[in-house]
């Protein structure tokens, strides 16, 4: 049997495992028109693929059954326990003579395969059920009990042709997923390996007390056990993303003669790892980039041709890793995404007034594509331009906790950028406490923390009818209380000092969150949530902290839904959408920006002149972990170098400035000394995931900021444009958020 | 033969239960219907849940929702620990906690001495409880897990005093 065939079995089988479930379901709501259109889908690709491979007896059957269920589909008959029945006769009958297929290679001939019956029976159905319909009788719906006795009866009467389907029970399934993974041996015996190298130490730390000499060895090495079995436990779930490619050729070549396009397709990366369940999540946002590419990015043959292009347009589907997520980028040669036409689109649309319209930078246009029920597609195709592109592709992928980005180059092509975490399953999270009860907020919410004494709130928290705000550097941060929010019991008597702001934004909404305390940042474990919980709403899971103590996970955009947080429409998110600035010349010469968030702090040294004082840089925020203030006492020094025991880990400290030093000076013996500033950062490149401290003689705030493209001409510095003025960003942290890529395409 | 025949008819009209208390009642569950007894535990809250849910415990890698039974039989919760039981919910699947003030011994009783609920009880314990045992020391309230089920309990409505309230803003 040769692969296509092979593969049309495996594939089939899948989807009529599908069709189970659906059929199921559909007993118990008979007028779900979701359930019939994917139980229709199914046998139709069935029929289609079977005239392809010349199976002539399953594309009969299959056909008679498209008929029917098309008639389901389309509301002329009603779902009765009897058709369902039917149906079920229908998956059977192309079960079997798909278990023939993939055990003899052929579908059959002999006199006892004969679906006449079967097909007979579906065809009265069809034109049965319809009088019944139109006498306005429907029978309800079957319990499950009457109709696998009807099911059975069947059964006897077409034992020839039930047979082989008898014989193989189909697979319960209790989830639509496919629930099998393949894991490599090797994997799996590395894991056991770990396990029983876990129970040893278990057993010694049993053995053990807390007072016994070894007991920090023994606590080591169960600290490294972990991690490693955690290790491979996660590469045991890791697929490689080639796997999500396989479909693409097949597709690009359909779409691309249904809108008369020329595409070839090209992969790089695909042996890419990524966690299964997020593979599954990036599918269909992967699908609808590809198609927009088809149908959107790529020009027509005569139009290409007359632009000086290759005929054939090219759509390279391109993953890798990159500071612990997986960037999957579809880029097109095509025709790249006109300012122009998205911001007549907007206005069409009234999604832009003209006046913002007059104003918005070429990436902020762009951002405009990811409004929902926006579509620059001067006609809707059947493949795509119908308002549902990208804002579904932004959604889903956010819905991980990924990110999408758009970058487009006018004749040259677009870029769309989808960013997903490697695993789902543990997420670094800041742990915060309100009304006594410890809760996470996962760390990619988190924008900055601001701690308020009680004494300053009243004159720096400002009121607007029942909400309040606080006035954060340039703008004003609507308030939420996370004790009044789940109505917790609040800190009883004991007036705090003070309190935090925990700065947070998730889709499009942000706002300062107040709780009483913080606690150390811990990466978690997240665990479900029962259903009577989820409905609540406001809780993602729960997670187990290091002390012991259970800690539920904040759902952060619902709990600034919850809370009355409008999302910023207008206030376009600088962090998500990257483009390249409109090219004034020939490509290369095109000045590439990428929006990021940076901290900037004060450094005396790198000032340029005679008075070096008061110099900014900056830090890309997503290389600075926390802030901390550390009396230089606490410092200590190894080999001359300065290092910080910070959170059981050594962490060598950076004094570019040797502020460390003048405040080592102006320090009297004995004391504990001033607090020195340090950004505690992780270092990306080579050093990935290493943390360092980094001394600041200030950090004077947090903005958003644009990476300006290294040239080797002005500054051999990276620099970046904040609040209109140029700064130069820390060298070594830069590379988490400018993409090689970037440099590459220019 | 004919001894071990007869303990054999004996064992199987006999139910072995799992004696708790909550307030002044003297409830229990079958052994075979009980995972696991986790001793003196206090659920950790969770806002916005309905009355009757003590909170969430862990409970092998798992978060277990906890359903306080104080609260479903109309007591006052009680400040500190008490003891949860994981019980099966639907065939094994998926487990819940069921808090209570205390477990006590195992009692093996005659399947048959089952009684139906007194006509006279109200329409929340006639949902809750499954029979009655008449006992030397009074009467022992059956429970049948499956009918403690958080999301029967939610289903049903009747103890759905939920205090979800919208965010007031100010307290």
């Amino acid at each position: 049997m040769d692969e296509l065939t092979k593969e049309f079995v495996a594939e089939s089988q899948e989807g009529l495992e599908r069709m189970e479930l659906c059929l199921t379901d559909l007993e118990k709501r008979p007028g779900d028109v979701e359930l019939v259109s994917e139980i229709f889908r199914t046998v139709h690709t069935i029929k289609g693929t079977t005239g392809f491979l010349r199976f002539r007896r399953l594309e009969k059957l299959a056909h008679a059954g498209e008929g029917l269920l098309a008639a389901l589909r389309d509301g002329k008959i009603i779902a009765t326990s009897e058709l369902i029945g039917a149906l079920l006769e229908l998956m059977d009958g192309l079960r079997a003579i798909l278990h023939l297929i993939e055990t003899t290679g052929i579908e059959g001939a002999r006199s006892t395969d004969d679906d006449r019956e079967l097909i007979a029976l579906m065809v009265d159905l069809k034109a049965g059920s319809a009088e019944a319909a139109v006498n306005g009788k429907s029978a309800p719906p079957m319990h499950d009990v009457e109709l696998l006795a009807l099911a059975a009866g069947r059964d006897a009467s077409r034992a020839a042709l039930l047979s082989a389907a008898a014989l193989a029970p189909a697979p319960i399934l209790t989830a639509t997923q496919d629930r099998t993974l393949r894991i490599d041996v090797e994997v799996l015996n590395r894991m056991m390996n770990q396990v029983g190298e876990l129970v040893l130490t278990r057993n010694q730390i049993l053995q053990s007390s807390p007072d016994a000499q070894n007991f920090p060895e023994l606590a080591r090495r169960l600290n490294n056990v972990t991690a490693e079995l955690r290790q491979s436990v996660m590469q045991a779930r890791m697929q490689p993303v080639g796997h999500l490619f396989g479909k693409f050729p097949r597709m690009v070549r359909d779409l691309g003669r249904t809108c008369g396009r020329q595409v070839r397709i090209e992969f790089e990366g695909q042996e890419t790892g990524l966690d299964k369940s997020l593979l599954e999540a990036v599918r269909d946002p992967l699908t609808h980039a590809v198609r927009n590419a088809v149908d959107h990015g790529i020009e027509p043959p005569d139009v290409r041709m007359l632009a000086g292009k290759p005929v054939e347009g090219v759509v390279r589907l391109r993953a890798f890793h990159q500071s612990g997520s997986v960037v999957i980028e579809v880029i097109d040669d095509g025709a790249g995404i006109s300012t122009e036409q998205v911001l007549a689109k907007a206005l069409e649309r009234g999604l832009a007034t003209p006046e913002q319209a007059a104003s918005m930078t070429q990436r902020e246009a762009l951002q405009m594509l990811f409004v929902p029920g926006f579509s620059t597609a001067r006609k809707v195709t059947n493949i795509s331009g119908r308002g549902v592109g990208l804002d579904v592709v932004r959604a889903n992928v956010e819905q991980v906790g990924g990110s999408v980005e758009l970058e487009s180059h006018l004749e040259s092509g677009t870029t769309v950028r989808m960013r997903v975490p490697l695993t789902l399953a543990i997420v670094p999270a800041l742990v915060v406490r309100s009304g006594g009860q410890s809760f996470a907020l996962p760390q990619n919410a988190l924008v900055e923390l601001v701690y308020m004494a009680r004494r300053d709130a009243e004159s720096q928290i400002e009121r607007i009818g029942a909400s309040e705000l606080y006035r954060l550097r340039d703008s004003l941060l609507p308030l939420v209380w996370l004790d009044r929010l789940l109505d917790l019991e609040q800190s009883a008597g004991t007036e705090l000092q003070g309190f935090y702001i925990a700065v947070l934004e998730s889709e499009d909404r942000r706002f300062g969150l107040v709780v009483d305390d913080l606690k150390p940042p811990e990466e978690i474990v997240v665990k479900s949530l029962s259903a009577v919980l989820r409905e609540i709403g406001l809780f993602s899971g729960a997670t187990v902290l290091g002390n012991g103590t259970l800690a539920l996970i904040l759902d952060v955009a619902e709990a600034g839904a919850r809370a009355g947080v409008r999302p910023a429409v207008e206030a376009v998110k600088v962090v998500e959408a990257t483009a390249k600035l409109e090219a004034a010349g020939r490509v290369g010469q095109a000045q590439i920006a990428m929006a990021t968030s940076v901290v900037i702090y004060e450094t005396w040294k790198r000032g340029f002149g005679e008075d070096r004082r008061g110099a900014r840089m900056a830090m890309p925020l997503s290389a600075v972990e926390r802030i901390e203030s550390v009396p230089i006492a606490e410092i200590e020094y190894a080999g001359g170098r300065p290092v910080l025991q910070y959170g059981g880990e050594l962490l060598p400290i950076e004094d570019e400035d040797e502020v460390l030093l003048e405040m080592a000076a102006a320090n009297k013996p004995g004391d504990a000394g001033p607090a020195a500033t340090i950004l505690i950062c992780l270092r990306s490149g080579e050093h990935a995931s290493k943390r360092v401290g980094v001394v600041v003689r200030r950090v004077v705030g947090v903005s958003p900021g644009t990476l300006l493209a290294a040239t080797a001409e002005v500054c051999a510095e990276p620099l970046a444009m904040v609040k209109d003025r140029v700064t130069t960003l820390h060298r070594d942290f830069v590379g988490q958020s400018a993409p090689p890529a970037l440099q590459e395409v220019a | 033969m004919r001894n071990t025949a007869a303990i054999e008819i004996d064992l199987r009209d006999t139910m072995s239960m799992c004696s708790l208390r909550a307030g002044a009642g003297l409830f229990g569950i079958e052994t075979v219907q009980i995972r696991e007894v986790l001793g003196t535990t206090s659920p950790q809250r969770v806002p916005l849940a309905p009355e009757y849910i003590a909170g969430v415990v862990p409970h092998r890698g798992e978060i277990l929702t906890t359903v306080n039974f104080r609260v479903l039989l109309g007591l006052e919760r009680r400040a500190g620990p008490g003891c949860v039981l994981v019980l099966d919910e639907e065939e094994g699947r998926d487990c819940f906690g069921l808090l209570v003030d205390g477990v006590g011994g195992v009692v093996t009783l005659a399947r048959s001495a089952l009684e139906a609920n007194p006509s006279a009880l109200d329409a929340r314990s006639m949902a809750l409880f499954d029979g009655v045992f008449r006992m030397p020391a009074g009467l022992m309230v059956h429970l049948d897990p499956q009918q403690l089920r958080p999301s029967r309990l939610a289903e049903s409505g009747m103890f759905a005093a939920a205090r979800r309230r919208s965010y007031g803003g100010q307290r």
